[in-house]
């Protein structure tokens, strides 16, 4: 399969547009797999907001280069695409037990049941290998929402 | 006029394509590049990299035009923080409408050609734009 590397350095001062950078990367759901070398999975969305970030990058003074790439061994890919989905996997379980939580205390399981159905689409969007703790996560999040109508 | 823009069509050039024809260029031409060094001299770029039209300072392009050209109506701008939210979903804007309006413009991108595809969003920012405009004079959705 085919993958973007984005190869990115800013200056370290100001910190802010670093930051800002990063936080729209980890939002993307990016593999570190460098210093400043992050990877994504190739479609034409992720690459058009990856071109965006590069010029961003720019515009704050750093340097950024976009490549679409593959890799040379087959078993470093599936250690790539594990990666990634265990990271997403510890999101969804996270958001479960949030979930799980809030259905066995909390009074305002309605507004709870809408901040976590949009925390799941977020984490939804960055899901390139969708583990099976998707399915977990969602079955908690509609129980919740159930049962917040339910009342 | 010419215009240029990347092909492939999505919410914020399809927004962008509508507000030219609507409150720039009536007589807008647009042309579809893949890359841009293949911009026509005569024709502006807009929604690509390294053009002036374009994403700015965590803006998306449609609300860069609406700088750029001096559009202050406040219905553009209400149009705006949808197409931002559609377009970067970073939460900057609370903007409900925004995920069915990118879910729309991605799947009419995958039935229709850009040509094709402009043709439909226009009326779709139409209908967006007076639904938005009696929204803001009545303090309220219409119904």
């Amino acid at each position: 399969m085919e993958w973007l590397l984005l190869a990115y350095r800013m200056p370290r001062e100001p910190s802010t547009p670093r930051i800002a950078v990063w936080r729209k990367l980890a939002r993307l759901g990016v593999a570190k797999v460098g210093d400043g070398l992050v990877a994504l999975p190739a479609d034409a969305r992720s690459r058009e907001r990856l071109e965006w970030i590069a010029d961003e990058v720019a515009e704050a003074g750093g340097e950024a280069t976009l490549w679409v790439s593959r890799l040379t061994s087959a078993s470093q890919e599936r250690a790539l695409a594990q990666r990634m989905a265990d990271a997403i996997a510890a999101e969804y379980r996270a958001l479960a037990a949030a979930a799980a939580d809030a259905a066995a205390g909390g009074p305002v399981k309605e507004q709870a049941a809408a901040r976590l159905r949009r925390e799941l689409r977020r984490i939804s969007q960055r899901d390139y290998f969708p583990p099976a703790e998707r399915d977990e996560a969602r079955r908690a999040v509609e129980s919740l929402a159930a049962e917040a109508v339910a009342r | 006029m010419r215009w240029a823009t990347r092909a492939g069509c999505h919410v914020d050039r399809a927004a962008c394509a509508w507000l030219i024809r609507r409150a720039i260029d009536p007589g807008a031409v647009f042309v579809f590049v893949d890359d841009p060094d293949e911009v026509p001299a005569d024709a502006t770029p807009f929604d690509m990299r390294g053009a002036d039209l374009s994403h700015h300072g965590g803006d998306c392009t449609f609300e860069t035009m609406l700088h750029r050209y001096g559009l202050d109506d406040p219905v553009l701008w209400d149009i705006a923080r949808i197409v931002h939210e559609a377009d970067l979903d970073d939460e900057k804007f609370d903007a409900p409408e925004a995920p069915g309006l990118d879910v729309l413009c991605r799947g009419l991108s995958m039935t229709l050609d850009d040509p094709a595809m402009l043709a439909v969003t226009g009326p779709l920012f139409d209908g967006l734009h007076e639904f938005r405009r009696r929204t803001l004079l009545l303090g309220r959705e219409p119904s």
